[in-house]
């Protein structure tokens, strides 16, 4: 064929590139790679589920060690709390996902000086424990922290999450994603948290705990990270409310 | 394969092809995670890596699977096509470091028992940030932390990853020439047809994942508009290739078939016919007709889309070359394909249905 408009190009990939090739890659890649950087942009912006949860660095407390229905520390609030209740309470993890070590757990039933990692999101705080050592009670406050009061009996929707990773630095530390990860904490003896939403989107969360206020851990761990309903007791104490209910009644839904 | 012994296994534009592939990844990485600290005041930007390294692998899943069909659409794709190796090996990265952050690098040490030195870059994989620091191994915690394998959306979707993670495995491991040579070219190219198989996996992973934590629309249509994407373009590449085949077959009891006239076939190029079933391509140079199949055999490159280049039919993909008049790639090279006697008849091509032996010489039809 003689006299053709267009030249017969033919790219090689071993070969000097044809002009017609060369212009069309000229055009296409960097459009490529400009469509790839803005989703890079773009991802995040929906893809936007964090966590608010932060590691505040290591803390000194001192307070009283309860164990149920999990561990936990008890704390003099300072000052005049007026109405507040006397007491915060701290829920207590080991390192990574497990439970305090045997020689926190040792001091149970007592007052201590306990060092360790606070970690919350807004009204829950754990401790990730480090070390714990004997102190005499303090003179002001009671010497034993109150019995829970009942406040009721309800019924709750909401989701079981550890209270370790979810206010850690998961993201968003709930949900399916993080499904295998909450199960691996609270089989690992981090207490479980169950997490309820009211009607104007305020987040309460309720320790779990069978019907004598006994830890559930190993008993709920097929229903974590989904929706679940549960029927329980209330407990209150101090500024944290403890579920009450058997685990074989618990609901998905 | 090629005449001139140019360095077919490694050229100036696959350097320039893997420099432009690299730093794409690497922009679409570092924004993803720049762009995400951006997104909140004072995040804690852990485990985000996650995120940015799986979502990487399945958007450059996805520009794989398009150049193939691209560059049966419009040969321009085709310089995108030559150095799919390199895409693919460089999602498995992706993909296992998604999986298990850098660790990989870390082997030479722990080989020897020595302590690894901590890469800035380093970052803990799904594996590890999810599953490792309980009282399981993480690999077992994988497959026994979420049972619900007999449910659909419960359904533990971190499994259908570790399938898919051992395929791109396999095919990764497997993608050089060598392993084309040695496990033979059919069972290479159904391994790697696997990749169809992964993506399907793939979409399940972040379908029935991370799809369930975050159910903002936008992320549910950008997956399901890059399924349709891959499965239109596969449709309507596949539609257009049967069209073309529909019109191209010659069914014939004869020894020869009639299969077109010589002003259809343009200088230095090939017509596609489909003789016995087999497609064969009817290539027009120098005066001369030759008929060989279209069946490259370095990875079934269609050379019939391919042109005569320094005298050898090169194939389009890698450039494989053939002498038209004896299938044989010239020496030292050994690839054979199969080859077809050919007659003219004033402007009419006839081929022979049955095809020679791979590299069996058949003197060129003559045109006048
Ligand atoms: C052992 C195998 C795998 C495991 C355990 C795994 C685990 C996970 C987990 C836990 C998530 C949720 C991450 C989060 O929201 O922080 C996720 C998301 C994802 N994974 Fe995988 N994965 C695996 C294999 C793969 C492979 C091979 C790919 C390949 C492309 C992949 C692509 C993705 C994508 C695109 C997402 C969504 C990312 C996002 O949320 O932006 N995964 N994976
Ligand atoms: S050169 Fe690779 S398929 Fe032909």
């Amino acid at each position: 064929m003689k006299n053709q408009s267009k030249p017969d190009e033919f790219y090689i990939s071993y070969a000097p590139v044809p002009k017609g090739y060369r212009r069309f890659l000229f055009r296409f890649v960097p459009l490529l790679v400009i469509g790839v950087v803005l989703f890079a942009g773009l991802l995040p912006m929906v893809h936007n589920q964090f966590n608010t949860g932060k590691l505040q660095g290591t803390q000194e407390l001192e307070g009283f060690l309860a164990a149920e229905p999990v561990p936990h520390l008890v704390v003099p609030r300072p000052g005049n709390i007026g109405d507040n209740s006397p007491f915060s309470r701290y829920l207590l993890t080991g390192g990574g996902k497990t439970a305090p070590s045997a020689d926190i757990l040792e001091h149970l039933g007592r007052w201590v000086k306990l060092t360790g990692t606070m970690v919350s999101r807004n009204q829950l705080s754990v401790i990730a424990t480090r070390s714990a050592e004997p102190i005499d009670p303090p003179a002001s406050a009671a010497a034993r922290p109150q019995e829970g009061k009942p406040i009721g009996t309800y019924t709750l929707t909401g989701e079981i999450l550890d209270s370790k990773c979810y206010p850690g630095v998961m993201k968003p530390g709930q949900g399916k994603t993080h499904r295998a990860c909450a199960i691996r904490c609270i089989s690992g003896g981090v207490p479980a948290v169950f997490r309820v939403q009211n009607s104007r989107k305020d987040v309460l969360y309720f320790l779990l705990a069978d019907q004598q206020g006994k830890a559930i851990n190993e008993r709920i761990l097929d229903l974590v990270a989904d929706p679940v309903e549960i029927t329980g007791d209330v407990i209150q104490y101090d500024d944290m409310f403890v579920v009450q209910a058997d685990p074989d009644s618990y609901k998905r839904v | 394969m090629s005449v001139g012994y140019k360095a077919v296994q490694w050229n100036r534009q696959k350097r320039i092809y893997d420099v432009i592939l690299w730093l794409s990844v690497f922009l679409y990485l570092w924004g993803f995670m720049t762009f995400t600290e951006k997104a909140g005041d004072n995040l804690d930007t852990h485990g985000v890596a996650i995120r940015a390294y799986g979502s990487a692998a399945f958007i450059l899943l996805h520009i794989i699977l398009s150049i193939g069909p691209l560059s049966r659409l419009n040969p321009k794709f085709l310089p995108l096509l030559f150095n799919r190796r390199h895409m693919g090996v460089t999602m498995f990265f992706l993909a296992l470091a998604h999986v298990d952050g850098w660790k990989i690098l870390k082997l030479p040490w722990e080989l020897f028992g020595a302590k690894a030195p901590k890469f800035p870059w380093d970052f803990n994989g799904a594996l590890t940030w999810y599953h490792d620091f309980g009282d399981l191994d993480p690999l077992v915690s994988l497959f026994v932390g979420n049972t619900h394998y007999g449910d659909f959306i419960l359904f533990p979707f971190e499994f259908l990853g570790v399938i898919a993670l051992f395929i791109l495995f396999l095919m990764a491991a497997t993608s050089h020439d060598f392993w084309l040579a040695n496990l033979t070219a059919p069972i290479w190219k159904a391994l790697h047809m696997g990749v169809y198989l992964a993506y399907g996996l793939l979409v399940g992973h972040v379908v029935l994942g991370a799809l369930q934590t975050n159910k903002h629309p936008s992320l549910t249509i950008a997956v399901l508009v890059g399924m349709v994407w891959i499965v239109g373009l596969h449709l309507i590449t596949g539609y257009r290739e049967f069209q073309k085949d529909k019109k191209a077959l010659f069914l014939t009891t004869n020894d020869f078939v009639e299969v077109g006239t010589i002003d259809e076939i343009p200088e230095s190029r090939a017509k596609v016919v489909i003789v016995s079933g087999e497609r064969v391509a009817i290539f027009k140079y120098e005066g001369k007709i030759s008929a060989v199949s279209n069946v490259c055999q370095h990875q079934n490159g269609p050379l019939g889309e391919g042109k005569i280049v320094e005298g050898c039919i090169t194939c389009p993909w890698h450039g494989y070359q053939y002498l038209p008049e004896s299938g044989a790639s010239p020496p030292p090279f050994e690839e054979r394909i199969p080859t077809f006697a050919v007659k003219v008849e004033g402007d009419r091509i006839f081929v022979s249905t049955t095809p020679n032996p791979p590299g069996t010489r058949v003197e060129p039809a003559l045109i006048t």
